[in-house]
């Protein structure tokens, strides 16, 4: 924990880089005032002095602590100042809160992974975890999907990671443009290409509401049972502290006991996909 | 615990002596009923002792409305806060559980804890919406205090609960124990004759759990018709006792202020994508209820309504939960 003795305190960060991953889409470069360090999965409030903040789970590696990589969807109040600010600009990081991806129980699997829009932010954060402990693994397929050729974020990672033994990605869009030469449709239809052992699986589900909805329906149709699939739910993470109730998803705080889930320990809860 | 008994005019010469080193609050008539009030020495001999609850809940002591959570904590002068009924000594059980959890303790929130005497005062009487008891909560302090006080006539019997408590009673001159049964006898047919008011007047309201059960079974009608006069105004949240949720406001500088909120308030759990599953205000109105007796009771030991009936009182739109709930059984 950051700044102790007070927990609303942000840690400040210089803001070294802006990579435009896609017309909406931005990755912010940080480098924190002190070492930052996070388990992959777990969030960050990310505050834009004088603004707001907002709830993101970072995109880096969780091995570097000397900076940490954000990538940030333009699509609320916040973050469309976020996407206003240049190099040089200190932001402010809280956390990291919460519960991430539970790495060390994918061991001797396959990881599966469906990823939508900006859903593959934490996901890429997962694969430079998953890419450390390689020899641990099975397989690990990676599914992503995106409304427009133009709106796929992190394009050289998925080349770098065919490249890579027991990586395998797969990549589809909704409406593709003339130079697209992969999958049309939905992203839960790449899941009909996907060659996979689902007893001795997990699957990993990241991305707007409606994808995760559809995403896990189709998982559960596949044969995978409610606790072989982990979901990080997208909710008001507020405080992150399990204080201010903006996140409450019936009896759980999203941002203490999240945002990571398997849907077996969510599925009774109210409206889980909004 | 162990009972001491004072003449009232002593104990008001004990209090004007502790008001050099303390700052104390006490409940006060008000052009709207009773409510806290800061003690001055001229004010001693009018304090309201054993009346039901002031209008304004415990935890505002604690969590201000609005506090810059980012500044440093200020250095204050130790309080006690005197006259507190039951209901709100364990109204602040939630509170303390969320802000004072060992994981992510909240400095503001801590000091002024640590720096505060809770004094407790037995409900004699009860008001319209009280119903404490039906939840499992006595309208007297049984342990959670520091002192609780109970005046007969020109007596004041005084409970001593904690070590706290016993020290700022160490200089206080002319206190006896309790040792004439006969009064101690006269404050349990006090309390017995309370106990029996909450009883006859909240016949047939479920208890806490039972409460629970009927709010998370219920189908979505109910909550349309008794919501269909909220106007999301917040003041059931706000004179909540165990309410707390609040919201994170920034200021340049990376300072942040921490407002209080409320779940009735539309938006509340909007995301930046535009999904909101409290969109709808019969499901805002239903969270409340579904956070208070369903969700709060699998996370936390303390109790998350105390049947303090504030929540009733304060509605604009006249809705009573307990009518709601006598519906459901």
């Amino acid at each position: 924990m950051v700044n102790h003795g007070n927990i609303y305190k942000p840690l400040r960060a210089k803001l070294t880089d802006v990579i435009e991953e896609s017309p909406l889409i931005k990755t912010f470069v940080l480098v924190p005032e002190s070492r930052f360090s996070f388990k992959t999965g777990q969030f960050i409030e990310l505050t834009v002095d004088g603004i707001g903040e907002a709830p993101f789970t970072p995109s880096s590696s969780p091995l570097v602590t000397d900076t940490l990589e954000v990538t940030v969807m333009k699509t609320g109040y916040v973050t469309e100042y976020m996407h206003n600010l240049k190099p040089g600009a200190f932001m402010g990081i809280r956390g990291p809160y919460g519960r991430g991806y539970p790495v060390e129980e994918f061991h001797d699997k396959e990881v599966l992974i469906l990823g939508g829009g900006c859903g593959l932010a934490p996901i890429r954060s997962l694969l430079y975890s998953l890419e450390d402990i390689t020899d641990k693994l099975r397989k690990v397929i990676l599914c992503y999907g995106s409304k427009t050729p133009k709106d796929c974020v992190y394009k050289p990672l998925f080349a770098r990671l065919n490249k890579i033994n027991k990586f395998e990605t797969y990549r589809t869009v909704d409406k593709p443009d003339d130079e697209w030469t992969e999958s049309v449709g939905v992203v839960t239809g790449l899941l009909n290409k996907v060659d996979v052992t689902i007893e001795n699986s997990i699957a990993v589900v990241c991305g707007p509401p409606i994808m995760m909805k559809f995403g896990t329906i189709r998982l559960l149709e596949m044969g995978y049972k409610d606790k072989q699939i982990y979901l990080s739910m997208e909710k008001n993470m507020s405080c992150g502290l399990g204080k201010c109730g903006h996140c409450m998803m019936g009896e759980f705080f999203v941002c203490k006991d999240g945002p990571v889930f398997t849907y077996d320990e969510i599925k009774d809860q109210p409206n889980i996909w909004s | 615990m162990h009972h001491l008994i004072i003449n009232k005019d002593e104990w008001d010469k004990a209090l004007e002596k502790l008001l050099l080193s303390y700052t104390i609050f006490t409940p006060a008539d008000n052009e709207f009923g009773q409510d806290y009030e800061l003690l001055r020495p001229e004010d001693v001999s009018r304090i309201i002792y054993n009346k039901p609850k002031p209008s304004t809940p415990l935890k505002t002591f604690f969590l201000p409305l609005k506090e810059n959570v980012t500044s440093e904590p200020r250095h204050e002068k130790q309080r006690i806060i005197m006259g507190i009924p039951n209901c709100d000594i364990e109204g602040l059980g939630l509170p303390e559980e969320m802000y004072l959890n060992g994981e992510f303790d909240d400095v503001f929130f801590q000091r002024r804890r640590e720096n505060t005497i809770l004094i407790a005062s037995d409900c004699l009487g009860i008001q319209e919406h009280c119903h404490c008891l039906s939840y499992g909560i006595s309208p007297y302090t049984a342990g959670k205090a520091d002192l609780a006080l109970i005046l007969l006539e020109d007596k004041m019997v005084i409970r001593v609960i904690t070590g706290k408590g016993e020290d700022l009673l160490k200089d206080v001159n002319h206190l006896m124990p309790l040792t004439d049964n006969s009064i101690l006898e006269s404050i349990e047919r006090k309390h017995q004759i309370t106990g029996d008011l909450l009883k006859e007047k909240n016949k047939g309201l479920p208890d806490y759990a039972t409460t629970g059960r009927l709010v998370k079974e219920s189908g979505p009608a109910i909550w349309k018709k008794y919501s269909a006069s909220c106007v999301s105004c917040g003041a059931c949240t706000l004179i909540c006792p165990t309410c707390t949720c609040f919201l994170l406001i920034d200021k340049p500088g990376f300072e942040k202020i921490r407002q209080t909120d409320a779940c009735q308030y539309p938006g509340f759990q909007r995301v930046a994508g535009g999904e909101d599953e409290l969109h709808e205000l019969h499901k805002r109105f239903r969270n409340r209820y579904m956070c208070k007796y369903v969700w709060k009771p699998e996370r936390f030991r303390s109790i998350a309504c105390t049947g303090c009936g504030r929540c009733i009182e304060a509605c604009i739109g006249r809705i009573s939960k307990n009518e709601l709930f006598m519906e459901l059984v």
